[in-house]
């Protein structure tokens, strides 16, 4: 291979998560035979508050399972198909609907049949979300169901009353009622505490760890941080995840002071926005080819990183509860300090305005030095293209070349994976970068 | 210096050779099935009609979706660049350009030197402008280039759905159950069209001048539809399905220069 | 009296330019029938919803992606067309994200005087939600307390909610005389009512309501019922389909659409707690499908209607795109079925292809006739 600009090296603790991720999906699977629990819910629905239940209590996202479905085309394809026969529209979130079609014909992803969920914890972000786990109860009856609502507004963008909090809050405490009804089991607040603090952990050391990829060359490409995030979506609230995490910001931390580039011909620096076609993670191989890196997004920054602002002005991680010494006594203090922390995630903000968005973005933009922004404008989620047009006018007007590309992240039939290559030769054109290697 | 530009369009593959700034020959062959035969073809042609032979040109540019079968090109440049390069020649005044060929529509704005600063292609689900206009004109039983001057006759303009093609076209068998006249369908088809890509358009902005290039800017309907929408006037080209080949043309006369 | 509806309908931005030299009173746009139209009221502002014009554009492709639904860009549109400059104010209640674009877009790009955005809660099936709305409620009188600079009494509430309880109630009305083997009016001339309360002053429309209520006593139709349908699903105003549906001889004698009975289908129950009582109203309304969940009590609701107003045949409409209505549809369809009231599923664009449309629709009708042979 011809000698790159920079060095590069393969993560030394990539293995470590994807034995993480391995161990999830199993331990999920076999909960049962231990007498565990099992329960079902979105990657943002508050895990840290089924963690009371007991320490035998696991669970599946339903977002994650999804894409790991989408990843496997012709799984993914079965999957649609046994949705649309029942009547469902092919316009819907192609995650619920793989995630639906794995139900439909009984097979889990990861091998067997599809392990029923003793109930279901989620939260409702976007108009899908509840209504998700309804058609859940629909194809399976039995299943108990409740769900948090968390639209009560953008913050930190504006105050969080105490209304709005009380409210988020108020359900949180009787979700937990209805838990130990469902399940039988006694609450343990000592098993949430915990949780709170690791979830909050967790999710400010992601963000560090993307805070790294402010420097040149960027030590990680996104296509990795696809792999390495997605662990927050599993169980960002448990201390397996954030003790890896803190692992490896310890090692990208070294690869920055070693120098260590993801692509080594780094030569334009790129991000991308809500989720990519998770069949054609091949795109930005391709990339590559003009030693350009995508060094993240919006979404893999803030879907799980909690941000805030520095005394410098910058993005930095956001300062844990744990961090200002504060000292969670009861059961209502940890869960005011959990919705308070979640309501502030970046990647909430733009259902009240694309303003907050576009803010973020162009702050990441420039923090991180790039030199475009590449745009999916993903007809599988509605949620996070929401306002994604609005996003790429005032792009464009603070600076930044944008390109948008249609496409799916979970339904192949709708992404054009030759127009699509097409259309980034343009851009690579606009952006003067000729191709390094063929 | 000559040099050579091949656009492998969806429909027709088209070869300009350029010598010194000017046109010397051009050709326009089908596509058909076998592009790369297309290719190999339409380029001879376009020799022998300079009365030159292949050795006689010292850079090829291929540009164009099937920019791969026109094996003996040395370079490729997208189709949004060879379009930017070719219209600004053209017109150095247009810092606009809007390209509606058989299967895909482009809008791109330029800075008036063939450099590209932002551009919009049409979605799958606006594709085939020139295809739609096509079937169309079946539907109706009038010949492709009838189409235009028909729907100049129209006094009614009768909304179609504009989101998609395939909707559309079931508009347009209502209309022929519902004794609509056909001018009037013929400018609806022109219209629903004009509105899918004049909202790519206004995706990257419109910025005068702006020029109207690719097959179906031959079509006069679709031209006023698109001029009525946009309330603003093109410049067209004489030949305007060849501004993507003579971009590569120049293209290839850059990259000669750079050797 | 009951043609004043469709000509306010079709003449709505003369009307509302009208009533504002009339009155000189703030003129609202709201996007969603979440918004407490009993708060505006009581300040005197005229609530107009926004609504589509149902023509093609190409105005909003650089601001709204285009999977998001029909209605909402439609709805943008006007605003970037300039139709509806007479507003003083914008406003939504949070429900589907599809029409939060529209107005979050509408923010940006059109410059307006006061916008406000309430975050309505979608739990509606949680008891934290009614003291939640409560609070929400609140803050927004205060901000329009601001803004118009006059505060907003007890009394004002009270008439506020008086004149919109009056308008559901007159509405309710004509709809139960739907019920009777010949309905004196037809789904489209229902439709051009509920829509119409929409966007003019409430008590105008109360006195006109009034008199159509004493002239429909006497009303009947110059043609047979026919097949008696319900029609349901998004938003719709589509009078050019209605009218196509009822040419070919069947009537709609209810629906459940946020233009229909869905608007007005609840009073507010006064209560002490003013602002408590309103926010009761839009918590036990008939729910919008976003809001419905994690039970679907449209269910129940939906097939009341049909049976109480003797429907045949149910029409599902949604538009193109439109998410919460498509997580619902299987499920009502379903549900009919089984109580054999057959169903038509349509899916509706700003425009719809009524030729092919009435094909569908007539072979529903045959199906419906020869059902009443056995």
């Amino acid at each position: 291979m011809a000698k790159t600009k920079y060095p590069t090296e393969p993560l030394k603790t990539w293995n470590r998560a994807k034995e993480i991720r391995e161990n999830y999906y199993r331990d999920y699977a076999q909960a049962h035979e231990k007498g565990g629990i099992r329960w079902a819910g979105g990657a943002w629905s508050f895990d840290a508050i089924p963690a009371g239940l007991g320490e035998d209590v696991y669970n599946i996202t339903s977002e994650p399972y999804a894409a790991s479905i989408a990843f496997d085309k012709k799984f993914s394809l079965e999957c649609l198909e046994a949705v649309e026969r029942k009547g469902y529209a092919r316009d819907l979130c192609s995650y619920m609907r793989n995630y639906w079609g794995s139900i439909i014909l009984d097979k889990y992803a990861f091998g067997g049949k599809f392990p029923k969920p003793d109930f279901i914890w989620q939260d409702h972000i976007c108009c899908s979300h509840a209504k998700w786990y309804q058609v859940v109860t629909d194809l399976e009856p039995d299943i108990p169901h409740y769900c948090i609502d968390v639209a009560v507004g953008p913050y930190p963008y504006e105050q969080l009353s105490e209304n709005k909090l009380n409210y988020v809050v108020g359900q949180m405490h009787d979700g937990i009622d209805w838990m130990e009804k469902v399940t039988g089991r006694t609450y343990n607040d000592e098993f949430l505490i915990k949780a709170v603090n690791d979830e909050c952990r967790a999710t400010s050391v992601w963000a560090e760890i993307c805070t790294l990829n402010k420097t040149i060359p960027a030590p990680l490409d996104e296509k990795s941080m696809y792999s390495l995030y997605v662990l927050g979506t599993l169980m960002k609230h448990s201390q397996i995840v954030a003790d890896y995490y803190e692992e490896l910001r310890d090692e990208v931390k070294d690869r920055v002071e070693r120098g260590i580039a993801a692509v080594g011909n780094e030569q334009c620096r790129v991000m991308t926005d809500t989720q990519p076609p998770w069949g054609f993670l091949r795109v930005f191989r391709y990339l590559e080819k003009f030693g350009t890196v995508s060094v993240g997004s919006l979404y893999t920054f803030g879907l799980i990183g909690m941000w805030e602002v520095k005394e410098d002005g910058m993005w930095g991680p956001r300062t844990t509860p744990q961090q200002k010494g504060i000292e969670i006594k009861d059961r209502d203090q940890a869960l005011r300090i959990l919705a308070e922390w979640n309501l502030s995630k970046p990647e909430w903000q733009h259902f009240y305005s694309p303003d907050y968005k576009s803010d973020m973005m162009i702050r990441i933009a420039k923090e991180w030095k790039l030199n475009g922004v590449m745009l999916h404008y993903n007809r599988g989620c509605e949620g996070l293209t929401v306002g994604i047009a609005e996003n790429r006018l005032a792009l464009q007007k603070a600076g930044f070349p944008v390109m948008t590309f249609e496409g799916n992240m979970g339904d192949e039939r709708e992404f054009d994976e030759t127009r699509t290559m097409a259309r980034i030769d343009a851009f690579m054109e606009t952006l003067d970068m000729k191709k390094i290697e063929e | 210096m000559i040099t050579a530009g091949v656009d492998c369009g969806a429909k027709n593959t088209k070869v300009v050779l350029l010598k010194d700034g000017e046109i010397v020959a051009k050709s326009i062959v089908l596509s058909g099935f076998d592009q790369r035969a297309a290719a190999e073809q339409s380029f001879a042609a376009a020799l022998e009609m300079a009365g030159m032979s292949k050795s006689d040109v010292s850079n090829i540019t291929a540009t164009g979706a099937g920019m791969k079968e026109a094996q003996y090109a040395q370079d490729t440049v997208t189709e949004v660049g060879a379009d930017a390069k070719g219209a600004n020649f053209l017109f150095p005044s247009a810092k606009t350009i809007i390209d509606v060929g058989a299967e895909e529509g482009r809008a791109i704005k330029s800075d008036g030197k063939g450099k590209v600063i932002d551009f919009a292609v049409n979605e799958k689900c606006a594709a085939g402008a020139g295809s739609f206009t096509e079937a169309m004109a079946r539907a109706l039983e009038i010949r492709l280039e009838e189409m235009g001057p028909l729907s100049l006759k129209s006094q009614k303009a009768v909304p179609m759905n504009a989101q998609c093609a395939v909707f559309a076209e079931s508009e347009v068998v209502t209309l022929i159950h519902a004794k609509t006249a056909k001018e009037d369908i013929a400018r609806a088809v022109h219209d629903a069209i004009a509105d899918r890509i004049s909202s790519m358009v206004r995706r990257v902005g419109i910025e005068k001048d702006v020029a109207l290039i690719g097959g179906v800017a031959r079509n006069v309907g679709f031209v006023k539809s698109l001029e009525d929408n946009l309330e603003i006037s093109f410049s067209i080209p004489e030949e305007p399905e060849y501004v993507s080949a003579l971009g590569a043309a120049i293209v290839a006369a850059e990259h000669a220069k750079n050797k | 009296m009951i043609e004043m509806f469709q000509e306010w309908y079709d003449n709505r931005h003369e009307y509302v330019k009208n009533w504002k030299e009339k009155n000189g009173g703030k003129v609202m746009g709201y996007f969603c029938t979440y918004v407490p139209e009993e708060i505006l009221c009581a300040a005197d502002i005229l609530p107009v919803r926004i609504l589509g014009s149902h023509e093609p554009q190409d105005v909003t492709e650089p601001h709204i992606f285009g999977m998001f639904c029909p209605f909402c860009r439609d709805c943008l549109a006007q605003g970037l067309k300039g139709r509806y400059d007479y507003l003083d104010g914008i406003m939504i209640a949070q429900s589907c994200l599809h029409i939060r674009q529209a107005f979050t877009s509408w923010q940006l790009h059109i410059p307006i005087e006061y916008s406000y955005y309430m975050t309505t809660p979608h739990h509606i099936q949680s008891p934290r939600a009614l003291p939640y709305l409560t609070g929400e409620l609140k803050e927004f009188q205060k901000s329009i307390e601001e803004w118009t600079g006059k505060p907003i009494t007890e009394n004002d509430l009270d008439r506020g909610i008086e004149t919109v309880n009056k308008n559901r109630r007159l509405m309710k009305q004509i709809y139960e005389m739907r019920k009777g083997d010949n309905p004196p009016l037809t789904g489209l001339e229902a439709m051009y009512m509920v829509v119409s309360s929409q966007m003019i002053d409430k008590e105008e429309h109360n006195r006109i309501h009034e008199e159509t209520l004493n002239e429909l006593q006497n009303r009947t139709l110059d043609r047979p019922a026919g097949e008696r349908l319900m029609i349901l699903g998004s938003e719709d105003d589509d009078t050019e389909f209605l009218s196509m549906v009822e040419s070919l001889g069947a009537t709609f004698v209810v629906d459940d659409h946020c233009t229909g009975s869905r608007y007005f289908w609840n009073e507010v129950t006064p209560n002490e707690n003013r602002l408590e009582a309103i926010a009761a109203r839009y918590i036990n309304r008939p729910a919008c499908p976003s809001k419905d969940w994690p039970e679907r009590t449209r269910l129940p609701h939906m097939l009341n209607l049909a049976k109480e107003y003797g429907v045949q045949g149910a029409i599902l409409i949604q538009q193109k795109f439109c998410d919460p209505h498509e997580l619902d549809i299987p499920a009502i369809k379903k549900l009919f079925e089984e109580n054999d009231i057959p169903t038509l599923f349509l899916e509706f664009d700003v425009t719809v292809p009524v030729g092919q449309f009435q094909v569908r629709v007539e072979a529903f009708l045959e199906m419906l006739r020869e059902e009443d042979l056995f």
